[in-house]
């Protein structure tokens, strides 16, 4: 029986790429049409260039919602269960993260997943006062 | 790839008992070693994934043969500045008790025998790589500092803040 394929946003911030389950997102949006105090940036995926997209990201905890701002959303994804592997459990154990779910081997180079309301979350956590909910 | 021999070696007599077997990498301009058997391939490093919030030992992740393997950069560890990755870099693969990591390296000597009594007990310092060695022994090429691996990678998950920790 062949493993359903399942579906992964890719994005990029500054010049590397990321994944994260479309389950996640609600819709891409232009960054220019959200209000200030929704945009989410500086995240420890590291610096926008271009600020180009946002994803907005739902946080289920709360029903907020939130946009992350990245430079480019390259479009989805299928991949299958054969293709995703788990962080490694020593990097588990040391990242000060709790925002990467994964890793999905595309050409055989790993890509994070990124768990998008995790991240958003950090953020706010990291700096209240400059991204209040 | 090689064989790992392990500390008794395969000599056996009275020669196995009078040497031990260790893995040797060339870092941060010195030999050091650690018990061979820990080591299960030495492989060139592939393209590097870096990970958001990493501490600076763990500059990122990289496949082989389809498994995920981070990578550890000693001389972070100890501060003494970033072990330079080329496309020559070579790593070698180690198991230390729950943990696989691939240790990143100036270059890879592989299996060395010291004789067991050349084997004296490491500098009384307690910084930098100081703190990690267990010994040091001589072979025909010199000095080897003799590593603590495992210490050496479970004091630097311990150094490392996990995310479930974080104040927030």
């Amino acid at each position: 029986m062949t493993t359903p394929p399942s579906e992964l946003l890719m994005f990029q911030v500054g010049a590397r790429l990321f994944a994260s389950a479309v389950g996640d997102v609600i819709r891409i949006g232009n960054v220019r049409d959200v209000p200030a105090e929704e945009l989410v940036e500086g995240t420890t995926l590291g610096q926008t260039f271009a600020r180009e997209r946002g994803i907005v990201v739902s946080d289920q905890r709360d029903g907020s919602e939130a946009t992350l701002v990245v430079d480019q959303v390259l479009g989805i994804r299928q991949v299958t269960e054969g293709e995703i592997r788990p962080l490694p459990s020593f990097a588990a154990a040391v990242l000060q993260t709790g925002a990467v779910a994964g890793l999905v081997l595309l050409d055989e180079v790993p890509t994070l997943i990124v768990d998008l309301p995790t991240l958003i979350r950090e953020r706010r956590a990291a700096a209240p006062t400059l991204q209040p909910s | 790839m090689f064989e790992a021999r392990g500390d008794q070696g395969s000599a056996g007599g009275a020669k196995g008992m009078q040497e031990a077997w260790y893995f040797c990498l060339r870092l941060l301009g010195g030999r050091y070693a650690f018990e061979a058997a820990l080591v299960t391939e030495v492989v060139r490093l592939g393209p590097l994934t870096r990970l958001p919030a990493a501490p600076s030992f763990l500059p990122g992740v990289f496949t082989q043969r389809g498994e995920v393997l981070p990578v550890l950069d000693i001389g972070q560890l100890v501060g003494q500045g970033a072990i330079p990755i080329r496309p020559s870099t070579r790593v070698a693969i180690v198991h230390c008790g729950p943990w696989k990591v691939a240790v990143i390296s100036d270059g890879v000597e592989g299996l060395v025998s010291l004789p067991r009594r050349s084997i004296e007990p490491p500098p009384a310092e307690s910084t930098g790589m100081a703190e990690f060695l267990s010994g040091v022994g001589r072979d025909r090429h010199g000095t080897v500092a003799i590593l603590d691996l495992p210490r050496l990678v479970e004091t630097a998950r311990a150094r490392a803040v996990p995310a479930g920790s974080q104040g927030a």
